[in-house]
């Protein structure tokens, strides 16, 4: 009948699978990645790797927690615009305008994820509609603070960004601080209140768990994570530019999906998702070094996407058919 | 005593639905208070006003003379009340400690979570029950992995964990089987001992005999009577309950259903074991069941006993085609039984009433008529394809006459119905599809004294027109009521075989109790 036959002890494996399958991925990525670009494991290769990594990276930590809650968040990509433009223009080439800088980011982060948690967790709207449309406010909100590329980061920052602390480079540590941070997180009632409401809202409900206000703190983690990726945006390009995020939103659900977590809110972890979010980011390494005619690219890429997509998908599939 | 609590006329409309309308209900403290009436009378309702998680349209509610405002769970938990939900609320993919302590989850500063008070908290409070789970408690299996029966009493210790003064149950046990039934007892017993009130909801009229002091029977939404249990018989509830028949569905008023032909239907009605042997299961071996092999005859209802979770539901779901089977076959008929998907199975002529309803039985966002008739469509498609829409209701509304289902309309989602009449609409569903194997797990959990007689006139029915019927029950009662034979299983495997005179409830208990490890009920 009913694909709803979960019988006892198949879902554990199942989540490890998928884990499994996320895992096997990256090393396939890494393996291609490393064949076909040169010294992909020389010092300079890696560091401006991971810069470009880190911003993918942080949104996606921010997507899981949106979806762990049983939502999504199509105006993170907005949000990443709007935080890096208003920090761009706070900072404008001081280095002592940096603490203000980062405060006004995270300002806005925390801003647009109150929005967004409030429009979805109070006014009831679908967060897929609600979301998409907040994504047009804080697009159309970067194009003011910011109508053209432009602005400039402390050569400072850009500088640090790029070098290395004990032979390790700095982006790479960045992506070793966000996975810190997630940790800190799963050990916090907020996230474990998240997982619950995800999962069943009902129950959660009925068991005391603040339903509302944990969705609202789902949104605005979302954001706050947002407003860490317009950070190292900035760090990595080291100027504003109003269309930046268009891309990451749905590279961060991608992240997600690949990373194993359940777009159906209560199962899965940003573990997953980081490491989802390197595999797309050498994915559209391996199609930039394989030579794939500039015309083309995009349609690589997304190809692998679905495909990747697909096989992260297969251990959803089997879980769903334990009969078989 | 002055009473603990009182509640006073209070109402809740869901739609067409009157769920509650002026409901009344006072008890003192150190009181276990039965809250009684037929399926959809709103008892959960009623109890769910108490806990929080609906807010009357009106009425009052004091808790010790002062009025208490319960605007949620919160406010009810302030008060000191907590709930088990008939319609459990754990969630599934969350250990089993998560659940426990959910909501109220012991802390650090800043709010990161103490995982070893949590785990000692889980332990505390499920300490009780640790026969039910082989005596080793899963405190970090995710939930959705237990079986009904371990889910309830995961949210039984979670009630218990909040330390309540007023202690809602309802229908706690109606996945229990009789010796965990026995340790809620005992707790419960424990807790009026020391003042608390227990609000007790439930089917089985042994158990409120058993362990409540006082009954409060509602019908309708409406309270008709407040009983002393010691002075009244068990006659008597029954009459208070079915006095007037259930709410006739508002599509078909007034349709003539005098309840007392529920009441009047033969107890004793054992079939005859003369047809020929239509099922064989040989050597049947999953990951829970060890080498199954057993016939049953065309009318026989074979029974399934012994402790909870010894295989009975996954011999049923084998069966069914929906368990991964390492060895064995099965043969209906001579024929080898598909046992690779329920699709086939049900294609074979196999139905199953799935014990965990929620999840197995039902779509709970679809409408009434669509869970009634779904299984059984391909019977009335004409050349396989065009669905009547007029037949397609009127199998849909005699299966809710025959049932006395309470609805407000079969284009209701089957989520908006009480408990009982959900686990109608599943048996109901798949009895219209006229199968030749029935197996039914728990077929009557949760459904009131006349709809039980109801089901268990179809069943003996299907049997008499000659179908096979395995019945799994967490009730002894009800196995030997229905069964002509008995399969005690332990471990996954036949330990016992008890037929016509040897089945009765004691043998049950004690060829089930005999074979476990330590007798430590
Ligand atoms: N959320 C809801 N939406 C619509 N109708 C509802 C809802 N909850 C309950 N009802 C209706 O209210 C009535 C009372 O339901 P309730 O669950 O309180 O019955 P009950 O006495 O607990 O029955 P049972 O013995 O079957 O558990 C039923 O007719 C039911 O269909
Ligand atoms: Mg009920």
């Amino acid at each position: 009948m009913s694909g709803t036959f979960s019988l006892r002890g198949v879902r554990l494996p199942a989540v490890q699978l998928s884990g499994a399958a996320t895992v096997g991925m990256l090393v396939v990525a890494v393996i291609v990645n490393s064949a076909l670009q040169p010294n992909f494991w020389s010092g300079y290769a890696l560091t401006s790797n991971f810069a470009t990594f880190v911003p993918l990276v942080a949104i996606a930590v921010g997507q899981t927690i949106v979806v762990l809650s049983g939502g999504i968040d199509l105006s993170l990509g907005a949000q990443v615009t709007l935080a890096s433009v208003v920090a761009v223009r706070v900072v404008d080439g001081q280095l002592d305008r940096l603490p203000q800088a980062v405060a006004a980011a995270l300002g806005v982060g925390l801003v647009c994820g109150a929005l967004n948690g409030l429009v979805v967790a109070l006014v009831r709207l679908q967060p897929i509609v609600a979301t998409f449309a907040t994504s047009f406010v804080f697009s159309g909100l970067a194009l003011v603070v910011l109508p053209t590329p432009g602005g400039s980061v402390p050569l400072e920052v850009t500088t640090a960004y790029r070098a290395a602390v004990l032979g390790l480079p700095v982006a790479l540590l960045a992506i070793l601080g966000l996975a810190l941070l997630w940790w800190a997180l799963r050990r916090h009632r907020v996230l474990r209140h998240v997982y619950a409401v995800g999962g069943d809202p009902e129950a959660a409900y009925a068991s005391l768990v603040p339903v509302a206000r944990t969705r609202v703190s789902a949104y605005v983690l979302g954001g706050l994570f947002a407003a860490l990726a317009a950070l190292a945006v900035l760090a990595n390009t080291g100027s504003g530019d109003p269309f930046v995020g268009n891309e990451l939103t749905l590279a961060s659900v991608a992240a997600v999906v690949i990373g194993g977590t359940s777009l159906a809110g209560g199962r899965g972890g940003a573990g997953g998702s980081m490491l989802g979010a390197i595999v797309l980011a050498l994915v559209t390494n391996i199609v930039f070094f394989a030579d794939v005619p500039t015309t083309y690219r995009q349609l690589v890429n997304g190809a692998v996407i679905i495909l990747a997509l697909a096989l992260a998908g297969i251990p959803a599939l089997q879980k769903r058919r334990p009969a078989a | 005593m002055s009473a603990l609590l009182e509640m006073t006329g209070v109402r809740k409309r869901y739609g067409g639905v009157q769920a509650l309308d002026g409901a009344s209900l006072t008890a003192v403290r150190g009181e276990v208070h039965a809250l009684l009436g037929p399926n959809g009378s709103g008892k959960s309702t009623l109890d769910k006003t108490l806990a929080g998680t609906v807010v009357p349209d009106s009425g009052e509610i004091r808790i010790d003379g002062a009025e208490a405002r319960i605007g949620g769970p919160r406010d009810a938990h302030a008060l000191g009340i907590a709930a088990v939900y008939q319609q459990l609320s754990v969630v599934g993919d969350l250990t089993v400690t998560q659940n426990v302590v959910l909501g109220l989850e012991p802390a650090r500063r800043l709010g990161f979570l103490d995982h070893r008070a949590a785990r000692v908290r889980a332990a505390t409070a499920l300490e009780r029950f640790a026969a039910a789970f082989s005596g080793r408690l899963p405190l970090d299996r995710p939930a959705a992995s237990l079986g009904p029966g371990e889910q309830q009493i995961v949210e039984v210790a979670k009630a218990l964990a909040r330390e309540p003064r007023v202690l809602v149950l309802d229908e706690a046990t109606a996945s229990l089987h009789k010796e965990q039934v026995e340790v809620l007892f005992e707790v419960v017993r424990e807790l009026r001992a020391a003042g608390v009130l227990v609000v007790f909801t439930s089917h089985r009229l042994d158990e409120v005999f058993a362990l409540c002091d006082r009954a409060t029977v509602l019908r309708n939404g409406r309270t008709v009577a407040t009983v002393d249990l010691s002075s009244t018989t068990e006659d008597a509830l029954v009459q208070l309950m079915v006095a007037a028949p259930a709410q006739t569905p508002v599509e078909t008023p007034d349709a003539p259903q005098g309840a007392s032909r529920h009441v009047e239907a033969p107890v004793s009605g054992r079939t005859a074991e003369s047809g020929a042997v239509a099922l064989v299961v040989r050597g049947l071996t999953t990951d829970r069941l060890r080498d199954v092999s057993f016939t049953v005859r065309a009318g026989e209802v074979l029974g399934l006993g012994g402790l909870q979770g010894q295989g009975q539901s996954e011999l049923l779901l084998a069966l069914f085609g929906a368990a991964r089977i390492t060895a064995g076959d099965a043969l209906l008929d001579g024929k080898a039984l598909p046992l690779t998907s329920p699709a086939r199975a049900a294609r074979a002529g196999v139905a199953l009433v799935p014990g965990d309803r929620a999840r197995q039985g039902m779509f709970a966002s679809r409408p009434i008529q669509e869970n009634l008739s779904l299984a059984s469509m391909r019977r009335r498609a004409r050349l396989k394809l065009a669905l009547s829409a007029a037949a397609e209701r009127r199998a849909a509304r005699s299966m809710v006459e025959r049932l006395s289902i309470k609805i407000g309309s079969l284009n209701d989602p089957v989520a908006t119905l009480s408990g009982g009449n959900q686990q109608k609409v599943v048996i109901g569903k798949w009895l219209l599809d006229q199968p030749r194997v029935v197996l039914l797990d728990d077929p009557a959990k949760g459904v009131d004294v006349a709809a039980k007689e109801e089901i268990y006139a179809i069943v003996r029915g299907l049997a008499a027109e000659g179908a096979v019927v395995i019945l799994n029950s967490s009730d002894n009662r009800e196995l030997t009521e229905l069964s002509d034979r008995v399969l005690v299983l332990f471990e996954g495997a036949v330990a016992e075989e008890l037929t016509a005179a040897s089945i009765t409830e004691n043998r049950l208990v004690s060829s089930a109790l005999r074979l476990a490890p330590g007798e430590t009920l």
